[in-house]
């Protein structure tokens, strides 16, 4: 074949003179790809064991928060000068969607070289030096890493299109035909109308569950397998503290079966996971599978072993029956899908989150619920994406202090690991007006100043505007006006973290839900060893009695923890609380003063 | 302390009048007691407390009481002392006292005889002990008494002799695998009558009338929404209700068979009907501008020939639905409160719990406006929030059984009964909650 692609990637993308796969190729065909000792290493992170389970993750799009050297983009960099604000703030951890080399035609989800940066966000040795500020400053960082397909740019796409014998002619899944696996569904309706394409370049079909400039890996390959498993070391010899695995359930295609969890797909995690505690441990994996809680269990592995696949996994029908549950003013929303929740295995955890740089996701309510939460939360036809809404949090509670400071503390007291989204803690707006999901991935508002603070450039130069209307606008909405006002949002919310870090029941502790009589009113009990909390949550906007059946804890006192005011002792009799529209309380449960005890 | 029960107690009997008609479960409300007999007392737990079975002979009205007897009574239960007892103790209702009431699951647990009775955990079922009880404050005509987390035991303050139609239609259910009642674990009898019935505890619920009405209470705040439009909307609910109260009509059929009432059984349903509207117009002048077309809705029943009975619920509305995580769920299968025994366990046509509910929600709709000040705007919302929730409901009914609408005539005469017992209720006991009902039939006779 004499076919000279036009797709050179690394010119294309940027990466003359960074180091990157296939600046060579050796003798027998392979590309040369850039090795960890090749860089930086970071400083480790203090160890802690199972740090994720009771870390406060924070997503942060590296575009959107800060741009050091003023070309409109946010950079590594940029994100690593404002790591004295996350650790102000009481973040854990870091979760960075993609930042690898892309030719973004999926939000950088389309990765064409996993051992490079996009050259606009910086260089590995950036990202290393990030790394290495964040660990100094206790915070950790994962990434976005796909195991199931490359961008079609990638160099081992392009060989294997143009070498269909060399060795990486087997890499992806070709077919003579567009016949086979046709029992698995398109995802992405809108766009593609099949799960095989032709390239004419090596006459073949190939297979992509997603965009049809995604070609799936073929890990039928072992050299797939084990290519993967390089990157994976890659990184986390670099020093990173983890991946979320991005559509983990696609990984093996069988015939006569969805190609969905397959065995081997479970089996090819098993092997990550053993990478990770055999060479990195304290290092996690956290799935994103977009299903059912009972059928995601399965990512966490063995629960006989502890868990010995993903450490984490998302929890995503939760977070549209918070909306529900508060719209509603019933708490059963809540309480019918943790009651759903299979117990995890002991190594595992969830993570929850209200918001991210998706839409709202409605693929896991009925039909009823999705046009109801449609009426509900996305008046304007442009607030919907695919299957789902396109708002900010505090848009789509219309701005309401109370609301977005419940939703905040179901947030960070319901069972699971929280995951803020950048911007939520100051009540950032969105803008509904811009492409696909850009909504809610507008430029982080740090000041009045110019451009919000996030950058130096031309405003026309941003790689979106920054939000300027009356109400979210930066003049109004930024972290300096924040910081200077300690009874904003940013201040309560950092409050509220310092109160989560301080009681383990919040990250380590079982649930317990505590039925009551009012349906507007969601109680649960958070216990770990000694530490004992309960959460009421008045999910009405007006105000509301409660009576909790505590006579368990008979003699106790409630303590209430943002004030640290004792409340009346816990008798035979319910207890008996009010709380205001949207309210809701902490408590720690503590045995009463013994008699002569010094106070 | 007492060891021969039945003397010891018969000088309380001069209390007891004094102290029966206070008590919420008595039933014959507001009139004196003349005398009180103590029919059986016997010795469940001997010691201080102790605790005593009795029934009493009130008037001829037959109550159970589980009285605790004491030299010295702690202050938490002062309130519940009933008189002293010849021997200088004090006898007080066991109900309030957490420690006695406790007790009771080690007798479940034994499958123990003590004081005669039988106390008899269902087959299969481990009765875990040593579990806190608390009294449930709220009922009207029995007492129940929670454990922990598990159990709720009713206490049945009458007690009629012969099958317990309550544990029965449980049992029923129970085996024909039915997910919306609290699953049955024990009783309690006395020779042939049932005395208390244990269920699974579902703390996890709350009260179909509480979910209802914080819905209303949503809607009402808004000035101009519609009640499809408010957050709080129970569509959804109702849909699911309805549903869930379909497969507990299937099951019953199922489990205890379907019959058909015939052209004559459906003439003395309308006769029952004018009846009560007789009486009721005896006593409330308004109704009387309404009789023609209540009476007219009712000969309408005549004509039907015929419709299939089996057994209901029989007093169902939104307080006795409980939405638990796992769905709704309906209690208290004792019948028409009011009605004797055989009355009872009489099949009739499950259209009879539809009305009941579908009454239930025109009262949830409007309990907020009762005594205001007549607002149109208001009414027509509240209405508003009624016909969705009504409709949704028979629409959730019509995914598991027949569309209730289907069968308009008899469902619409249900309803006037009903809401004739209303008008006549309400007329006696809360003067400013007449118009719900009135306004009911207006609705209901001007549409038909």
């Amino acid at each position: 074949m004499t076919v000279q692609d036009t797709t050179a990637p690394d010119a294309a993308l940027g990466l003359a003179g960074i180091p990157h796969t296939g600046e060579a190729v050796t003798a027998d065909g392979h590309l040369t790809e850039p090795q960890a000792e090749d860089f930086h290493h970071a400083r480790s992170a203090p160890p802690q064991v199972d740090w994720y389970k009771s870390a406060v993750f924070y997503e942060v799009l590296v575009r959107a928060f800060n741009d050091s050297d003023g070309n409109g983009t946010g950079d590594l960099r940029g994100l690593a000068d404002k790591l004295d604000y996350l650790q102000w703030l009481g973040i854990d951890c870091l979760w960075l969607p993609p930042f690898y080399a892309s030719p973004l035609r999926d939000g950088g989800y389309d990765i064409s070289d996993f051992r490079a940066v996009l050259p606009e966000f910086g260089t590995v040795d950036d990202f290393s030096y990030l790394l290495d500020q964040a660990h100094k400053r206790g915070i950790r960082v994962i990434t976005d890493l796909v195991l199931n397909h490359t961008s079609d740019a990638h160099p081992w796409f392009q060989e294997s299109r143009q070498h269909p014998d060399g060795p990486y002619g087997d890499y992806y899944v070709w077919s003579d035909t567009d016949e086979a696996y046709s029992d698995a569904r398109i995802i992405f309706v809108d766009t593609e109308t099949s799960n095989w394409t032709y390239d004419p370049v090596r006459g073949q079909f190939y297979w992509h569950r997603f965009f049809s400039h995604q070609p799936d890996l073929n890990y039928e390959n072992p050299a797939v397998q084990d290519a993967m498993l390089d990157v994976l070391r890659f990184w986390l010899d670099i020093g990173i503290d983890g991946f979320r695995l991005d559509a983990v359930p696609y990984l093996f295609e069988e015939e006569g079966t969805n190609c969905e969890n397959l065995p081997r797909t479970h089996e090819f995690l098993k092997r990550c996971r053993k990478v990770v505690d055999d060479e990195f441990p304290g290092r996690v994996l956290l799935a994103e599978a977009n299903q059912w809680p009972a059928d995601v269990v399965e990512y966490f592995g063995d629960a006989s072993i502890g868990g010995d696949e993903c450490h984490m996994a998302f929890h995503f029908p939760l977070m549209p029956r918070i909306f529900m549950a508060v719209r509603r003013e019933s708490r059963f929303p809540i309480s019918e899908i943790l009651a759903q929740t299979p117990a995890i295995p002991a190594g595992a955890q969830w993570g929850i989150f209200l918001r991210n740089h998706d839409e709202l996701t409605l693929e896991m309510v009925t039909d009823e619920e999705r046009d109801y939460m449609y009426a509900e939360y996305a008046k304007d036809p442009r607030m919907k994406a695919n299957i789902g809404i396109r708002r900010r949090l505090a848009p789509l509670l219309d701005n309401d202090r109370n609301q977005q400071e419940l939703f905040t503390a179901l947030l960070l007291s319901l069972p699971g690991s929280p995951v803020l989204y950048y911007g939520d803690e100051i009540g950032m707006g969105d803008n509904i007006w811009l492409g696909d999901r850009d909504a809610v991935r507008t430029p982080m508002q740090w000041s009045p100043d110019r451009n919000a603070g996030f950058s130096r450039c031309d405003p026309g130069r941003l790689y979106l505007p920054a939000i300027a209307d009356p109400v979210y606008g930066f003049q109004a909405v930024n972290v300096e006006a924040h910081m200077n006002n300690t009874s904003s949002l940013l201040h309560w919310t950092r409050r509220m973290l310092q109160v989560r870090t301080e009681h383990p029941a919040f990250g380590l502790g079982d649930f317990t839900e505590l039925g009551s009589s009012n349906p507007s009113v969601l109680a649960y009990l958070r216990r770990h060893g000694e530490d004992v909390v309960i959460c009421v949550n008045n999910l009405s906007r007006f105000p509301q009695p409660v009576e909790l059946h505590l006579s368990e804890h008979d003699g106790c006192i409630p303590v209430e923890l943002t004030g640290g005011v004792r409340f009346p002792a816990i008798g035979e009799l319910p207890y008996l609380l009010t709380l205001p529209g949207h309210g809701f309380y902490w408590f720690q449960i503590t045995r009463p003063l013994e008699e002569g005890e010094p106070q | 302390m007492t060891t021969r029960p039945l003397p010891a107690v018969t000088s309380l009997a001069e209390d007891l009048p004094g102290w029966l008609p206070g008590q919420r479960w008595f039933a014959a409300k507001g009139q004196d007691v003349a005398s009180v007999r103590v029919e059986r007392a016997a010795l469940l737990v001997d010691g201080d407390p102790a605790l005593l079975h009795t029934l009493l002979d009130a008037d001829g009205e037959r109550y159970q009481l589980l009285l605790g007897l004491t030299d010295e009574v702690p202050d938490h239960l002062r309130a519940a002392v009933i008189g002293r007892l010849a021997d200088g103790s004090y006898a007080y209702d066991a109900t309030h006292d957490a420690e006695l009431m406790g007790g009771l699951l080690e007798l479940f647990a034994e499958h123990s005889a003590a004081g005669g009775l039988d106390w008899l955990p269902e087959p299969g079922v481990h009765i875990q002990t040593g579990l806190r009880a608390r009294p449930v404050g709220v009922e009207q005509s029995n007492t129940s008494i929670v454990f922990g987390e598990h159990y709720i035991l009713k206490l049945y303050r009458r007690p009629a002799p012969g099958p317990n139609r309550d544990v029965e239609l449980h049992r029923a259910l129970v085996r024909a695998g039915s997910a919306q009642v609290a699953e049955p674990v024990a009783v309690v009898r006395a020779e042939g009558t049932v005395l208390g019935f244990a269920q699974r505890y579902l703390g996890d619920s709350a009260e179909g009338w509480a979910t209802a009405t914080a819905s209303v209470r949503d809607l009402l705040a808004e000035a101009d929404l519609h009640a499809g439009e408010v957050g709080g909307d129970f569509a959804g609910e109702a849909h699911r209700l309805g549903a869930a109260v379909a497969a507990v009509h299937a099951d019953l059929a199922a489990a205890l068979g379907v019959a058909t009432a015939g052209q004559a059984e459906m003439a003395a349903g309308a006769d029952g009907m004018h009846a009560r509207l007789d009486a009721a117009l005896a006593q409330v002048p308004a109704l009387a501008k309404r009789e023609g077309v209540l009476r007219a809705a009712f000969d309408a029943v005549r004509e039907l020939p015929g419709t299939s009975v089996q057994q209901v619920h029989g007093d169902l509305h939104l307080g006795q639905v409980l939405r638990t995580t796992g769905g709704w769920v309906l209690i208290d299968f004792e019948g028409e409160p009011d009605a004797p025994v055989a009355e009872r366990n009489r099949t009739r046509s499950a259209l009879r719990d539809v009305a009941g509910m579908l009454r239930s929600f025109d009262y949830a709709a409007l309990h907020m406006l009762a005594g205001e000040e007549p607002d149109h705007q208001r009414l027509t919302r509240a209405a508003e929030w009624a016909d969705r929730n009504r409709a949704a409901f028979c629409a959730g009914y019509a995914t598991v059984g027949t569309d209730p609408r289907a069968d308009s005539v008899l469902l619409r005469a249900f309803e006037l009964d009903k809401a004739v017992y209303e008008v006549g209720y309400e007329h006696r006991n809360r003067p400013d909650w007449v118009p719900i009902p009135l306004a009911a039939i207006d609705r209901a006779t001007a549409a038909g």
